[in-house]
């Protein structure tokens, strides 16, 4: 990855090269010796025992640090709000469950610097006083998982890990579990849900989890590319951390590159870059022959951005909340002028139906109708109401439920809506869709058969959401 | 074959995993919270989680059976029965669905093995399912085939896979041409195996009540057996159509 000279919010250039990224590449990059020769565990041997722990809460509120998992909400911020004086044990939870569709930045960081990661949670414990740090990976990092297993054995032989850790009396207990495939478990309270051995259903909130979470023990909850950042901050100084990024997303981000460009992979850029230099200068621009049509700036469920929009847009939190979008977590998916968006759509919905936990109503009725719906036009035999109808659902799914998967499912589906709301109509006065799927239907029902239904009653085959009433 | 023929006799777990699942404890604040990681081990042993896997599980984690049936449903990574020895799961989600990118490679599959996604072979060597984002978006499509995780999964790379996958197996593409493939059943059984139809069981409710069979810390791992499916076949087939009837149960 080359170097970058970008804007920082001081107007000077920056020359910013990968931090969390740098040693991916590198042979034996997982390994303890690796990481020790070049200077691992350092900052945690100087800071745990030695520094406050209320200093290292305070530095990392003011390095502007924001969660990297998805809401973007201020990690120092986070940390001090859990509750003290409870007596009851405090806990790190650890968010590997990497499944935003559009995402893979997790996975690089535990199969390739698992250490890197481990040192952040030695430090965040410490900062936060817990003796008990969990880091939930999804069940399909296998990889991952042994990798992230083998360098925690490695550093508790090493006394990183363990009891009384680096000499101090200090102890600190870290557990990799595995999930086993379910998108809700990405959602924190879902994760401690699994955690605690049941189904991932996510609780409703308050009580937060800084107040009562795993276990109903205060805990914090953190995303792996988070805590991978804790390390850095704490060696180099909120100054540091500071020096990229804009004034309210300060530092650097891994963004995740797929879709139609040259070049899809992950970059660490400095928070504040435009969209378009990412797109052209580390994705390598469009693959030959194809334009842009549309892009998914943060995972699967962040609103779509058109062309016009990613002229303008830069990738930090607010400019993409000013968008209407969102930076989420940094999955930019990019999708060429040939793609059908109504099987984008569909495709979209099907996942989030497909995921829903079933807990609450809005969504997991809401997130079945946008699918069948969805499939309606996907199939081509939407009606003239079908379009209203998709907004109408996808309203009332919003801030209904007791976690964001609503919200997730509804938001893609309001900017499709709302930006390409012409392919919808086009799809429902397509003659040609609907003349072929009558046909379609006339070869598995014959006419007379069909007939005898329409002359016994009402047309019973119109009666569900997915047949086609022609 | 049926699901519980297919499962065998009962079973329990080795005393190498026993010792596995012991050396968890001192980790986990309860026994509650160790299900997750004490249904890998009997993924791990058992090659699949199945009926008496729950159970064990239940008696491990001192909940009950229909608790862990709950999790093995919920959670689509798990292995169970009805999947094929080489499972396929095959990414379908947006990212890998761009360009035709999996129905490419569920293609292939299909070409090779006759099986569509659902689907498992005859000889339940080979099972395929479309399944949501595996988290590998810039490399299409991604395929899992059990607990082995590919990148860029199509044309020769798929094809030579699958060609291995058969040797390995002394089977050949033509075994599986013209043969339509069979429809994964992966509901679980209503009842744990041991009760009878009528809510009764011949070796005592255990679900509930608060015993530790297994779970001593500290101690020397001990086995213990399963107790044994119901010797007297059931009278009357269940009529909401799951997976039990008399004939299966016995």
């Amino acid at each position: 990855m080359s170097e970058s000279p970008l804007n920082s919010p001081n107007g000077a250039m920056v020359p910013f090269t990968p931090v969390i990224l740098k040693h991916i590449h590198e042979a034996g990059s997982h390994t303890l010796d690796h990481y020790v020769a070049r200077g691992g565990y350092e900052t945690a041997r100087t800071n745990v025992g030695k520094t406050e722990p209320g200093s290292l809460v305070k530095l990392v509120e003011e390095s502007g640090l924001r969660g990297r998992g998805g809401a973007g909400f201020p990690t120092g911020k986070k940390w001090s709000f859990l509750a003290k004086g409870t007596g009851k044990p405090a806990y790190l939870t650890v968010n590997g469950d990497e499944s935003e569709p559009g995402t893979f930045k997790d996975r690089h960081i535990v199969e390739k610097d698992p250490h890197q990661l481990l040192e952040g949670v030695i430090l965040t414990c410490w900062a936060i006083q817990s003796h008990h740090a969990f880091i939930y990976l999804r069940g399909e990092f296998i990889l991952g998982y042994e990798r992230l297993e083998a360098a925690v054995r490695e550093a508790k032989a090493r006394g990183f890990i363990g009891k009384k850790i680096f000499d101090t009396d200090f102890d600190l207990k870290v557990v990799v579990m595995r999930g086993a495939g379910a998108y809700i478990c990405g959602e924190e309270t879902g994760m401690l849900s699994s955690i605690e051995g049941g189904r991932g259903y996510p609780k409703i909130k308050p009580p937060f989890p800084a107040v009562s979470g795993v276990f109903q023990c205060p805990t914090i909850v953190n995303n792996v590319e988070t805590i991978a950042c804790v390390s850095h901050i704490v060696k180099n100084g909120a100054a540091w951390h500071k020096q990229w990024g804009t004034e309210k997303s300060p530092g650097f981000k891994i963004f995740c590159l797929s879709g139609a460009v040259k070049k899809p992979g992950v970059y660490e850029v400095p928070l504040g870059i435009t969209m378009k230099e990412f797109i052209e200068v580390y994705g390598g621009g469009m693959i030959e022959g194809r334009t842009l049509k549309a892009v998914i700036p943060g995972g699967l469920s962040a609103p779509l951005l058109t062309p016009e929009m990613v002229e303008k847009c830069t990738l930090d939190y607010e400019s993409l909340a000013g968008l209407g979008s969102m930076l989420g977590s940094g999955g930019i998916t990019v999708l060429h002028d040939q793609v059908d968006l109504m099987s984008a759509i569909y495709n979209t919905m099907r996942f989030y139906h497909h995921e829903s936990c079933g807990q609450c109503t809005p969504c997991r009725e809401g997130t079945g109708w946008l699918e069948k719906l969805a499939h309606k036009f996907h199939e081509g035999h939407a009606h003239e109401g079908d379009v209203d109808l998709l907004g109408d659902v996808a309203r009332n799914m919003r801030g209904r439920t007791i976690c964001v998967l609503a919200d997730a499912a509804a938001m893609p589906m309001q900017s499709y809506l709302q930006l390409f709301r012409g392919e919808f109509e086009k799809r429902v006065h397509e003659p040609a869709y609907t003349e072929r799927k009558r046909t379609a239907r006339d070869e598995i029902t014959p006419a007379a058969k069909r007939d005898t239904v329409t002359q016994g009653g009402p047309d019973v085959l119109s009666v569900g959401m997915g047949m086609d009433r022609i | 074959m049926t699901l519980r023929q297919a499962q065998g006799p009962a079973r329990t777990l080795s005393t190498e995993y026993l010792q596995r699942f012991h050396d968890m404890v001192d980790d986990y604040p309860n026994k509650r919270s160790m299900l997750m990681m004490t249904l890998r081990l009997i993924e791990e042993e058992f090659g699949c989680i199945d009926d008496a896997g729950m159970e064990i599980a239940a008696d491990l984690c001192g909940v009950s059976t229909a608790h862990v049936q709950g999790m093995v449903t919920f959670y689509t990574h798990f292995k169970r029965p009805a999947h094929g020895k080489h499972r396929f799961m095959v990414c379908a989600t947006l990212m890998c669905a761009l360009d035709g990118n999996t129905s490419q490679a569920l293609k292939q599959i299909e070409s090779k093995l006759g099986i569509t996604p659902g689907q498992s072979t005859a000889d339940g060597l080979f099972s395929c399912e479309k399944v949501e984002c595996l988290a590998d978006c810039d490399k299409p499509p991604v395929v899992q085939k059990d607990f082995e995780h590919f990148c860029s999964m199509k044309g020769k790379t798929l094809d030579d896979y699958i060609d291995s996958l058969l040797k390995r197996e002394n089977k050949s593409v033509a075994d599986y041409q013209g043969k339509a493939g069979i429809e994964m059943d992966l509901r679980v059984s209503v009842l744990p195996s041991h009760y009878n139809f009528a809510g009764e069981t011949e070796v005592g409710a255990r679900h509930f009540e608060n015993k530790d069979p297994y779970f001593q810390p500290g101690e020397a791992p001990r086995t213990t057996t399963v107790p044994p499916p119901l010797k007297t076949p059931l009278t009357a087939p269940v009529v909401d159509g799951m997976n039990l009837n008399g004939a299966d149960h016995v």
